[in-house]
């Protein structure tokens, strides 16, 4: 039985090494440009950058996001004149139904851009895992 | 101090050191710890702040296929009035597409719109019959809600962007990045072999795996709520409101494809059947009065396999045994 408290105790003994910081996200150039665009945009948006957290502003941005979903999401159609609105309505639907651009790819092409894009995924996710690993051992 | 004190004092010298750099990350929401802001910790839209090295970036091609994530560009060194990019993600996924930057003329004829799913020789992947939503809001022009809606989100792995680029030096950038979707319904495979479990709970509506090859499918088992004897399989599963069908065809669209089996009754163990076309599909039909789950395993069929198959063939539908 004594290996295993030995165990827990090196392990909490390594795990109070890892500096706190390391927990937090990255102050980061793209996410102050985000908040300034959040500050920027809000009517009467005081208060400074500092005092806004990063789920804070995590939350802020998903809020807004929904926001301007539920506002884009509804359809207008344009408005149909007396005479035509059948033909109007029935228009607009073609428009919205027929893809805008034809694709004729065979099914033997698609399949080999599948084929590419995950390997490129694959290489790219071991990248990022090399990348992270040397982050961790600086 | 006894073993046993001293076993549970270290376990909690090791708990308070792992939990005390999470503890002030939770801080930063006001000191709410709720299960919303504990998700957040685990969504992938926190990758959002990783550093500009840890961000993949290449140039979009005309007709181009993403599997990674990352940020992508498309600059015009001639007028491009024709090209189309396809996402995919991993059968669990669903995928998000965010206009970074936009320079386009779009009173000039010029637009990007994005589909949720997939379109290829007119048929589209899901179906308007597996899809929620009507064919109109699948479309997502940015001319038209770009600004206002920066960010698009499909319902299924698969997505495409579609964009025409009348002058030379118009470009755009967009951020493509794969969420977890907890129940996927229509699903892409990526890869010709694999398996798949596919659950719709209680939900009434349709869902398709599509595996683009010819493959032998292996169902290990099929769980419908409603307990169907034996006798009413026999008859079809015409009436049943849930039920699997096993699908073929040379297209994309499943209302289009050929039906090669339908399953009504639950069942454990073994039950294959080798599809020759060039599209197979795994769909299931729910009448949301109960969960439905089937689980399954796909193959590629090899060379000497769909020859097989094509001289025992008689009819011109996709081969079959």
């Amino acid at each position: 039985m004594k290996p295993v408290p030995l165990v827990l105790l090196i392990t909490s003994v390594l795990l109070s090494h890892i500096p706190l910081s390391f927990c937090r996200p990255r102050d980061l150039n793209s996410l102050h440009n985000q908040l300034d665009d959040l500050l920027l945009g809000r009517p009467g948006g005081g208060g400074g950058g500092d005092a806004m957290s990063v789920l804070m502003g995590e939350k802020l941005l998903q809020y807004l996001q929904r926001s301007a979903q539920r506002a884009g999401g509804a359809l207008h159609l344009p408005a149909p004149q007396q005479d035509n609105s059948l033909e109007e309505l029935s228009e607009f639907s073609k428009r919205n139904d027929d893809p805008p651009i034809s694709i004729d790819l065979t099914f033997h092409l698609l399949r080999n851009m599948i084929e590419m894009a995950r390997i490129e995924n694959q290489r790219e996710q071991a990248e990022l895992n090399r990348k992270y690993l040397d982050e961790v051992g600086k | 101090m006894s073993a046993t004190s001293r076993a549970q004092l270290c376990f909690l010298l090791l708990s308070v050191t792992a939990l005390r750099g999470h503890a002030r990350f939770l801080d930063m929401q006001d000191n709410e710890i709720s299960p919303e802001g504990l998700l957040s910790l685990l969504s992938s839209e926190l990758k959002r702040e990783l550093p500009e090295e840890f961000v993949y970036r290449r140039a979009l091609r005309c007709l181009d296929m993403v599997a990674v994530e990352g940020q992508f560009t498309f600059t015009a060194e001639r007028p491009q009035l024709n090209c189309a990019v396809f996402f995919i993600g991993e059968p669990t996924d669903v995928i998000s597409i965010e206009y970074d930057s936009v320079n386009i003329d779009c009173r000039g004829g010029d637009f990007i719109k994005v589909f949720d799913g997939w379109v290829m020789k007119g048929e589209k992947f899901p179906s308007s019959q597996d899809h929620p939503l009507p064919l109109y809001e699948r479309y997502t022009d940015y001319c038209e809600t770009g600004v206002s809606r920066p960010i698009v989100r499909s319902s299924q792995n698969v997505a495409m962007l579609f964009f025409r680029l009348h002058q030379s030096g118009s470009s755009f950038t967009v951020t493509f990045r794969k969420l977890i979707n907890p129940f996927p319904c229509n699903v892409v495979s990526q890869t010709p072999e694999g398996s798949f479990t596919m659950i719709i709970p209680q939900q009434h509506r349709n869902c398709s795996f599509s595996i683009i090859y010819p493959v032998e499918i292996q169902i290990g088992e099929l769980s419908l709520g409603q307990h169907n004897d034996l006798k009413r399989s026999i008859l079809g599963c015409a009436g049943s409101g849930d039920f699997v069908e096993l699908l073929g065809g040379n297209g994309m669209d499943t209302s289009k494809m050929f039906p090669m089996a339908d399953l009504c009754y639950s069942f454990n163990g073994p039950a294959q059947m080798k599809v020759g076309c060039d599209n197979t599909v795994v769909r299931m039909v729910s009448s949301g009065k109960f969960v439905n789950r089937v689980s399954f395993q796909y193959r590629l069929l090899g060379h000497q396999e769909l020859q097989q198959m094509k001289g025992n063939s008689v009819e011109d539908v996709c081969l079959r045994a």
